[in-house]
């Protein structure tokens, strides 16, 4: 490859500084009010704090209820469970519909893909009522089962067409070399087609993921125990009625915010690879 | 036991009928080739001998049993794909071995095996690297090791030379020779290089449009092929076809005329099939024609000429000096004339024959 | 003998559950020192009655609509505390049983117990009242101003707007903060009918009259709630009109006092605010409800009233708390108890419901787009005329059973007819292996999802009553919005202006995240760039926060007076910009935001798809002396595009339906004219008395013009690649 002028490479860092300075700007200034000792904004170029005070973590971090339990300790493994288990219920369901869609030839079949799309296009606010007198009737109510299964179902969609993009670009001689080397059908599919699957997975997980973490509406609409709220219904709390929390909002905020992008920074990077196989089949 | 009897096999796709009855039988221990252009069926032949594919109509006996509806795995037969198909995710050491896992083999037979197998390949260096860090040919002898590990009845190749560079292919064909004299395994082969055919197979099979044309030792086939698809097929520069007329003892088109000592019967009108090694450009000759282009192969070459009855080619002797643009005459050795009908679905007379091979009506 | 032992395990068991009773359960969306002052009276009870009680404490925005979903269903609490101001549309639904006997009227403040009763009954417990009042900067404001005369002449004095001194704040573009003016210049809320009424004399002057304050530059420009709070704190400005809530907020240092509102010189009416009343009400479906009475009324008065007035700085409705010395000795309480007396209690009518969002409107208007207060009443009326809907009648059920009949049966004829000759074993020789794998999926996705959505499809034939009734009337909210009624087809509200603005949204933030990513990915393709690594993981992270998080921050980087952005334009010597009056800023606000937080999708697909194109192309287009630029347009575009194309469906349907954004980013402002078709459908569902059936009839709208679009999009890029 050839050398790149020096003015070119400058310009191009200039930009992409700029470009970061731009996404972290806004973010800083979240780190800022959650670090302020003050609940309000104050006008000022500055994103960094002029004074230092954990006090709105502490706050945050420390809750706890009239019975003396750790509240949001409960929350954050009420929150960690929710989403784990999504995850899990998620990525199976996903994984072995769009297996299906990718290799088996069905009744049905581009019927359901196109249904699939089509969910994506309902706008799912006006769905919480309907939602709400179906759990009711499933006796799902109050449960953080309930929830998985509502969270999983949800990313459903995007998750099977992700995937089964994903294994339309696995070779199909490879699963049948292994059917030749006597795996059966589980076999070819665990040991041959989940392993090349890996980037498209750890995508589809990362978006089953965030989906069960930072939702609130329907968290807060189905739970019925203040322990077992997830944490972005604990920071919703923080907005009042006449006024808002702005300095525990803020701080809230990034510890909601935290796991997920450590999430991004591991998985970072499988996204690319993930996201795109199973983009250019669609 | 290690034959493959397939028995009226038909196999379509949708609308397409990809394979129109066929009966093959590969003998045990025997390197059959299996010959045809492209979507002749060989490749379904070669899947549903795998058990990849079940025949619509037919059946599948392999040693005697009827294996049509045996999934591959309690077939014990191994395959090799045109892709080499190596799993991305494994260390050639995995790739090897992942098939004898799966039988459940005690560890250590799978280490003696797959290190006897990465012996005999020379892949014994490389047991620990991935398939993406192999070169073409490394990756096709990692593909022919994981067939051998298993040991199987069967081995079937899918076209397994067709991805690499001729030198290389060479020597994967002289393998694969010492390698089905060494285990004296049954092998079936598919392929559309009639080199391939000729050098490795026992027998060869020649398919086409989904049937079979004809099956022999590859010396039969040249020597003797069932039909113009068949000759066209094998030999290289392809025979030669002319249309002629038979009057008493001759075969004549335009500008030619061939003495034929069999009584070919009434039929009237048949084709001349003339195999370029068979023809020399020389002073005299039965044909003659202008030279279009040249092919010199050093110790001889062909002449590719036009003449009155159609394109010919011929071969040359070293000494021979043709160029582009020259009028030749071109003889054709004594004892080298095949007959066809002319429609070219049945041989008539192949050299050395006493009497006409099947009658034709005038 | 085994009859008998039956028998007593049979007592034992109820005996055990009598025993064990469930706890009562008390929702509530209390915070802070008001929680904690719950928790103890709760305790309180519990010690007194022996009953135990289970709290939960919900995100106010949630609350409402978890009781009325909950109650019905039989999984709410048995007690809850909310403001009275949603009593009636409490009790259409049916979430209400009557205070009993225990409830006696002299024991509370006069204007409490009114606002909780409504068709001769009393629903709910007073707990404690909430009304505006001012609050005065002792240090300036030596005694707060009796009438409105005395007011203005202080205001004249305080005032130095060129200084950035002001007399007055407050949150002007609240109706329920101008309520006040109104009542004082004799306004009324409704006309003889009922029905609401933005016009006439006292409204107009109670216009003129704010008119006049903000001319005179006594008020600061927007006020919002935080601003108020800050100028004041910052010692900017003198007065302040607010809540109890208020006092919070206030620094220490400040010298600080409260007054009720001043009477109205002209009139000599008080300027009477609203009277909001929380109120502890009994779910009509309690399984305890002499537990739940009990409970209920124990808050209102006694010692749950007087630990909520000590520890919780509520104002409690019941007297005789404020006949303790502790209570009489605040200032604060007794000031607040003084100025509800003059309040004039919220109605809880649904009629007030509708009012909200046409005065703001109005109050916009005036303050900010420079209109005049008659056509400011007038800008309202409209308003709440379109929002005003009529229901539609009811429409004949029978024609549709048989529509949908002959729709079914010619379909299955269809499917019939055009079944493949093909066996199905030969056609689909894995089906059941196929159908098993989907199956978890399929059931997963047709329950939860399937089922809902053609709950939605079907409630937009409907109509909901405020009661909870739903009347079948065809296609009329189809009709409805598609005549546009009331509105022309180029103003905010009408379909088609929210349709258009939708579309421009949706194109010009798809065009923004694919430009920008794709120029990111461009750059940062590259091996040998240095730092790439960091730039990658900097440049994803918008994507890994809440979009609700990013819209608050954004929104808070928009504000007039605090937000960053202002302050950077004023740092490079740019006037600020009020963000979300004017349709062009307010539209772009929420771009910016979702382009900031759309753009990093878009970057690593783009990313990818750059990846899966073979550099030997390039080095081809090298050799045939092809520029950059040229083997970008022929080379990167068109082998990107079927890479990219599903993205970007799929970008601009997320897009399209990006709720979060405008909601919390511009709100819709100004007037609802940045609203897109979902936030409107919210609007009507959730905003304006529950029009569930009008929102649906919204929600199929957009349904079918993304499925067009889609549908039009494949059709396109099809034929082009045929």
């Amino acid at each position: 490859m050839k050398h790149r002028p020096l003015y070119l490479s400058a310009l191009i860092h200039a930009g992409l500084s700029l470009a970061c300075a731009a996404v972290l700007y806004p973010v800083l200034w979240v780190v800022k009010l959650s670090l302020s000792p003050t609940e309000a904004l104050s006008l000022s170029v500055n994103p960094f704090p002029e004074t230092v005070t954990l006090d709105h973590f502490r706050t945050v971090l420390l809750a706890s209820d009239s019975a003396g339990r750790w509240l949001f300790g409960r929350q954050l493994l009420a929150s960690v469970a929710v989403s784990g288990a999504t995850t899990l219920v998620g990525l199976s369901l996903a994984v072995t519909a769009a297996y299906a869609l990718s290799r088996y030839r069905f009744p049905g079949k581009e019927g359901g893909m196109q249904v699939l799309l089509l969910t994506q296009m309902f706008p799912a606010t006006l769905m919480t009522v309907p939602l709400y007198s179906l759990l009711e009737k499933l006796h799902l109510l109050g449960s953080l089962g309930g929830l998985v299964l509502v969270y999983s179902t949800a990313s459903l969609p995007f998750c099977v067409w992700m995937l089964k993009g994903y294994f339309d670009t696995v070779p199909r001689e490879l699963e049948e070399a292994a059917v030749m080397d006597g795996a059966s059908p589980g076999q070819v599919f665990w040991k041959v087609v989940l392993p090349l699957a890996r980037p498209a997975l750890a995508v589809t997980a990362l978006f089953s993921f965030m989906t069960a973490w930072n939702e609130f509406i329907l968290a807060a609409t189905l739970l019925d125990d203040q322990a077992s709220f997830t944490l972005p219904v604990a920071l919703q709390r923080f907005v009042g009625e006449y006024k808002t929390e702005w300095g525990k909002f803020a701080a809230g905020a990034l510890i909601v915010s935290a796991p997920v992008m450590g999430l991004f920074y591991a998985l970072q990077k499988h996204l690319v690879g993930g996201l795109t196989a199973g983009g250019v089949k669609g | 036991m290690s034959d493959v009897q397939l028995t009226n096999i038909h196999k379509s796709f949708g609308i397409t009928r990809i394979v129109k009855g066929v009966d093959l039988h590969v003998r045990s221990g025997e390197f059959l080739v299996m010959v045809g252009p492209s979507g002749c069926g060989k490749t379904t032949l070669l899947r549903l001998i795998s058990g990849l594919e079940s025949p619509d109509i037919g059946d599948v006996h392999m040693g005697g049993v009827r294996v049509t509806d045996t999934p591959p795995r309690d077939r014990d037969v191994a395959m090799v794909f045109q892709s080499y198909a190596l799993y991305p995710h494994m260390t050639v050491r995995e790739n090897l071995a992942f098939g004898l896992e799966l039988r459940k083999l005690p560890r250590k037979e799978i280490q003696t095996r797959v290190e006897e197998a990465a012996g005999q390949l020379e892949l014994a260096h490389l047991l620990d690297r991935k398939p993406k860090q192999l070169s073409g040919g490394q990756r096709q002898r990692v593909a022919m090791g994981r067939a051998l590990v298993r040991r199987p009845r069967v081995f079937l190749f899918d076209e397994p030379l067709s991805n690499l560079d001729t030198a290389l292919r060479v020597q994967m064909r002289g393998e694969l020779a010492r390698l089905h004299r060494k285990l004296g395994a049954t092998m079936v082969y598919v392929t559309h290089d009639q080199v391939e055919a000729m050098t490795l197979a026992t027998r060869v099979a020649v398919f086409n449009g989904g049937k079979l044309q004809q099956v022999g030792s590859p010396l039969e086939l040249y020597n003797a092929p069932t039909n113009q698809f068949v000759a066209t097929f094998l030999g290289s520069p392809s025979m030669n076809f002319l249309a002629a007329r038979r009057e008493s003892g001759t075969l004549s088109g335009p500008g030619f005329s061939l003495p034929c000592g069999v009584d070919l019967g009434e039929v009237k009108d048949v084709k001349v099939g003339l195999r370029p090694q068979d023809l020399r450009v020389q002073g005299d000759g039965e044909f003659s024609g202008t030279v279009e282009a040249v092919e010199r192969l050093g110790s001889d070459g062909y002449a590719f000429l036009q003449t009155a009855a159609g394109p010919l080619v011929s071969r040359f002797d070293r000494g021979t000096n043709v160029q582009v643009g020259d009028n030749v005459k071109v003889c054709l050795l004594s004892n080298a004339l095949h007959v066809f009908s002319a429609d070219g679905e049945a041989a008539i007379l192949h050299p050395g024959d006493e009497r006409p091979r099947v009658e034709v009506p005038a | 003998m085994n009859a008998a032992r039956t028998g007593a395990l049979a007592l034992l068991l109820v005996a055990g559950a009598a025993a064990a009773a469930p706890p009562l359960r008390l929702w509530h969306a209390y915070r802070g020192a008001e929680e904690a002052a719950l928790e103890q009276a709760v305790k309180r009870f519990t010690e007194e009655s022996g009953t135990q009680v289970e709290l939960l404490a919900l995100p106010y925005d949630a609350f409402a609509s978890k009781l009325a979903s909950a109650i019905p269903h039989g999984v709410g609490p048995d007690v809850f505390l909310y403001a009275h101001e949603k009593l009636r549309s409490f009790r259409e639904k049916g979430l209400l049983a009557r205070a009993d006997s225990r409830l006696v009227a002299a024991d509370y403040l006069p204007n409490a117990l009114p606002a909780l009763q409504l068709d001769g009954a009393t629903w709910g417990y007073p707990l404690s009242l909430k009304c505006l009042a001012l609050y005065y900067d002792r240090d300036r404001v030596p005694s707060p101003p009796a009438t409105t005369d005395e007011w203005l002449l202080q205001l004249e004095q305080l005032s130095r707007p060129e200084d950035g001194q002001f007399g007055l704040a407050y949150e002007a573009g609240d109706f329920y903060f101008h309520a006040p003016f109104l009542f004082g210049f004799g306004g009324t809320l409704f006309d003889g009918a009922g029905h609401a009424r933005f016009t006439g004399k006292p409204m107009e002057d109670s216009l003129a009259f704010v008119l006049g304050l903000h001319r005179r530059g006594y008020l600061p420009e927007e006020a919002s709630g935080a601003l108020v709070k800050s100028l004041f704190n910052a010692q900017r400005v003198a007065m302040v009109i607010s809540g109890p809530w208020f006092a919070g907020e206030i620094s220490p240092e400040m010298n600080w006092g409260i007054a009720p509102l001043p009477s109205v010189s002209s009139t000599g009416l008080p300027l009477a605010p609203f009277l909001g009343v929380e109120a502890a009400f009994v779910s009509s479906r309690t399984q305890q409800a002499e537990g739940a009475q009990s409970l209920a009324h124990f808050l209102s008065v006694g010692d749950g009233a007087y630990l909520r007035a000590t520890a919780g700085k509520q104002v409690p409705a019941d007297t005789a708390s404020h006949r303790t010395d502790a209570v009489k000795r605040d200032v604060f309480i007794s000031r607040f108890k003084d100025a509800a007396l003059h309040a004039v209690p919220m109605p809880h009518d649904l009629e007030l419901q509708k009012m909200w969002e046409p005065m703001k409107l109005a109050l916009r208007g005036l303050l900010q787009g420079g209109t005049t207060p008659e056509a400011a009443g007038a800008l309202a009326d409209r308003r709440y005329r379109a929002l005003h809907r009529p229901a539609p009648p009811d429409a004949p059920v029978m024609p549709w059973l048989w529509g949908a009949a002959v729709l079914g049966l010619a379909a299955a004829g269809w499917a019939f007819s055009t079944r493949s000759r093909e066996p199905f074993r030969k056609r689909y020789p894995e089906a059941w292996r196929g159908l098993a794998y989907v199956a978890p999926a399929a059931v997963g996705v047709v329950v939860l999802i399937l089922v809902p959505f053609s709950v939605g499809i079907g409630l937009s034939l409907f109509h909901h009553e405020p009661s909870g009734a739903y009347r079948f009337v065809g296609l009329s909210n189809f009709t409805d919005i598609l005549q546009s009624r009331g509105y022309a087809i180029t103003e905010p509200l009408s379909f088609y202006f929210t349709l258009f603005v939708t579309v421009a949204w949706a194109a010009i933030n798809v065009v923004l995240h694919v430009g920008i990513g794709l120029l990111l990915a461009l750059v940062l393709k590259d091996p040998l760039l240095r730092l790439r690594g960091l730039y990658r993981v900097l440049l994803i992270l918008p994507w890994a926060i809440p979009n609700y998080i990013t819209a608050l921050m954004w929104k808070g980087l928009f504000h007039r007076q605090f937000g960053a952005i202002n302050a950077l334009l004023v740092a490079v010597g740019v006037e600020p910009v009020s963000w979300f009056t004017r349709f062009s800023t307010a539209f772009a606000a929420n771009v910016v935001t979702n382009t900031w937080l759309g753009f990093p999708f878009m970057m690593v697909v783009s990313l990818g798809a750059l990846q899966s194109i073979p550099q030997d192309l390039y080095e081809a287009a090298e050799v045939d002396g092809a520029s950059k630029w040229v083997q970008f347009r022929r080379i990167t575009l068109p082998l990107l595009r079927p890479a990219l194309l599903p993205s970007v469906i799929l970008g601009s349907v997320w897009t399209f339906n990006m709720f979060n954004i405008i909601y919390l980013v511009s709100g819709g402002e100004p007037g609802g004219a940045t609203d897109i078709l979902v936030s409107e459908a919210y609007r009507w569902a959730f905003q304006r008395n529950e029009q569930y059936g009008f929102a649906a009839a919204y929600s199929v709208l957009i349904f079918a013009v993304l499925w067009l679009y889609t549908t039009a999009t494949k059709r396109l890029t099809a034929t082009e690649a045929a």
